[in-house]
């Protein structure tokens, strides 16, 4: 028996092996490096580097403009999320509702979330065109006036906050669609025996039914907007000026455009402080809930 | 009888309304997601002298010189052959590590096997970006940047927690009695892997094939900051490159769209022709 005990131990050290040793070498190290790396002046070109302590955490944090970057983040991560659950819950009742040509409406919204992030976003940067972009024209056609959608910091944010929820929503959907075939069909036929309307059926079962999975999807998206790279690239370059550039590519601007490895590294050991505690927060909520 | 069909009368037409409204919904849904494509497809058949009209050229004539010059002035099939390679390698390499890790944690009682379990799924959160400077040094120090073994490397790593995550509920679902019983008749582990499970979960297999192609596919940081030449750029920093081209109009939107065009096809093929199961693979996770 404890010779079966030992072998069971070494088989399944040999089948989880390629994984944990990929994220060991991938993700364990690097992140220790990272930290290691914030508390130094290391730069690619220049060979000499010095433990600095915790001068780049200092620097940033007396760095108007990083701040400003921060907190615009925080914004992003959370109008975006909001906007992408109301979303979310509107599409997925849409399209769980019966109609012709369901399944098709429901390969249509699979569309945003399949395509790659850049790919829409210079869709999305060429629909905006100030000049020769379809949107501006038609804005121009009924107002008379054209909008220059990127040149504002406020309407560059608006945009680029709009788009994201454009390719994410659909990604919620498909989750809380998911969650609504899940909804035993007999509440909804008893709230419509009552007499409640669709509104009321909306805010009396389906929002409580799907609580948990709001709360967790919420949670899970509030960190993966914070790790968002491609469409700020993409879409804005984080302009005009830093007006939209969030975290990351902060990040990609510091250590891969400048390299300054060692002053990227402290953002980036500050964007996992973020997404740890938004974690942490986030495993309470679903114990809270024992989903 | 009166009253009650007047009421009858009102359920109806409030009915109708509720119709009518859900359709517009529909409608309005369909055109905002539909939209971005159509300028796309429009513009990456279209010549930059209709790209510049005013108003917009909606439905100009077809024609494909675009990606004809795509193909003259970049090394198109290389960027393609090499998406092609990093995105394949990557979805059998991840699947197939991780269905032998998800085998071992649904399967084989071992301690610590809950912890190791939860300290690799957190791994998900770990943004990419948060870790690329070490990963960029590391790989110097390999002399993997500018390669594709370097890129598939750090990708599949990527895509392991959440492959894993997936998996582990489908194992479970499969009766141990049928792993019981085939260990009397003296299979080993090795038989029990591939001979009972590999055939029960191949459409898990597959969906997250499709999953991971794609997710791989449509990277564009790692091959942004690893790659230097052709020699193992992907599709996604062709891309940037062409639309860092410039031409006195602005942007060259023509080549970018063709490109966009090239990108997303094989992505929509994917994802539509197997849209049931990738649905289910997604929703797995988060849907008990």
């Amino acid at each position: 028996m404890h010779q079966n005990k030992r072998k069971a131990i070494l088989v399944f050290a040999i089948l989880v092996a390629p994984v944990i040793l990929l994220r060991l070498a991938t993700a364990a190290y690097p992140i220790g490096q990272t930290i290691w790396l914030s508390m130094t002046d290391t730069h690619l070109f220049e060979s000499e580097h010095a433990f600095v302590g915790l001068d780049n955490y200092r620097n940033l944090f007396a760095d108007p403009e990083f701040r400003s970057i921060l907190g615009f983040s925080l914004v992003f991560i959370v109008a975006s999320t909001l906007l992408e659950i109301f979303f979310g819950l509107l599409i997925a009742s849409l399209l769980n509702t019966k109609f012709k040509g369901r399944f098709l409406a429901r390969t249509i919204n699979l569309l945003p979330w399949a395509i790659p992030t850049i790919v829409a976003a210079y869709a999305f940067q060429w629909l905006l065109d100030d000049q020769f972009g379809m949107f501006s024209h038609w804005i121009s056609q009924f107002t008379g006036m054209r909008p220059s959608v990127m040149s504002s910091a406020l309407n560059a944010r608006i945009t680029l906050i709009l788009v994201n929820v454009w390719k994410n929503a659909s990604f919620m959907a498909i989750i809380f669609l998911a969650g609504l075939q899940g909804v035993p069909q007999e509440l909804y036929e008893a709230a419509r025996v009552d007499g409640a309307g669709p509104l009321t059926r909306f805010f009396k079962i389906t929002i409580p039914m799907l609580m948990p999975l709001l709360i967790t999807m919420g949670m899970f998206f509030l960190i993966w907007q914070l790790t968002n790279f491609d469409l700020v690239y993409g879409l804005t370059s984080g302009g005009p000026g830093t007006a939209t550039t969030i975290v990351p590519l902060n990040i990609f601007h510091e250590g891969l455009i400048f390299f300054k490895f060692g002053y990227a590294s402290a953002i980036s050991v500050i964007l996992m402080v973020f997404v740890a505690v938004l974690g942490l927060v986030g495993v309470w909520q679903f114990r809270r809930f024992d989903y | 009888m009166n009253n009650l069909k007047s009421n009858n009368n009102s359920v109806n037409k409030g009915a109708l309304a509720q119709k009518l409204f859900m359709y517009i919904a529909l409608a309005i849904f369909v055109l905002v997601v539909i939209i971005p494509f159509y300028w796309l497809m429009k513009a990456s058949v279209s010549t930059p002298e209709q790209l510049v009209e005013i108003p917009p050229l909606l439905f100009p004539k077809p024609v494909l010189d675009n990606f004809q010059t795509l193909a003259t002035q970049l090394p198109l099939t290389q960027y393609l052959l090499n998406s092609i390679i990093f995105s394949g390698v990557t979805a059998l390499a991840t699947v197939f590590c991780c269905f032998l890790a998800a085998y071992a944690f649904a399967r084989i009682p071992c301690p610590g096997s809950s912890f190791l379990l939860w300290a690799l799924v957190i791994t998900m959160a770990l943004p990419e970006i948060a870790t690329i400077i070490p990963l960029y040094r590391m790989l110097g120090a390999m002399h993997l940047l500018d390669s594709l073994t370097g890129l598939i490397f750090v990708m599949t790593s990527v895509l392991t927690p959440f492959t894993v995550w997936v998996f582990i509920p489908f194992i479970k679902q499969i009766p141990i009695s049928i792993e019981e019983a085939a260990v009397v008749d003296g299979a080993n582990l090795w038989t029990i892997l591939w001979r009972i499970y590999l055939p029960v979960m191949t459409p898990a297999i597959v969906t997250m094939m499709i999953i991971n192609f794609v997710n791989a596919w449509n990277n564009l940081l790692y091959p942004l900051t690893f790659s230097v030449t052709a020699k193992s750029k992907c599709m996604s920093v062709a891309i940037t490159e062409v639309f860092q081209t410039e031409v006195p109009w602005g942007q060259p939107w023509h080549l970018v769209s063709a490109l966009g065009v090239v990108m997303v096809i094989p992505v929509l093929v994917l994802i539509l022709s197997s849209q049931r199961a990738v649905v289910r693979g997604l929703t797995h996770g988060a849907v008990k």
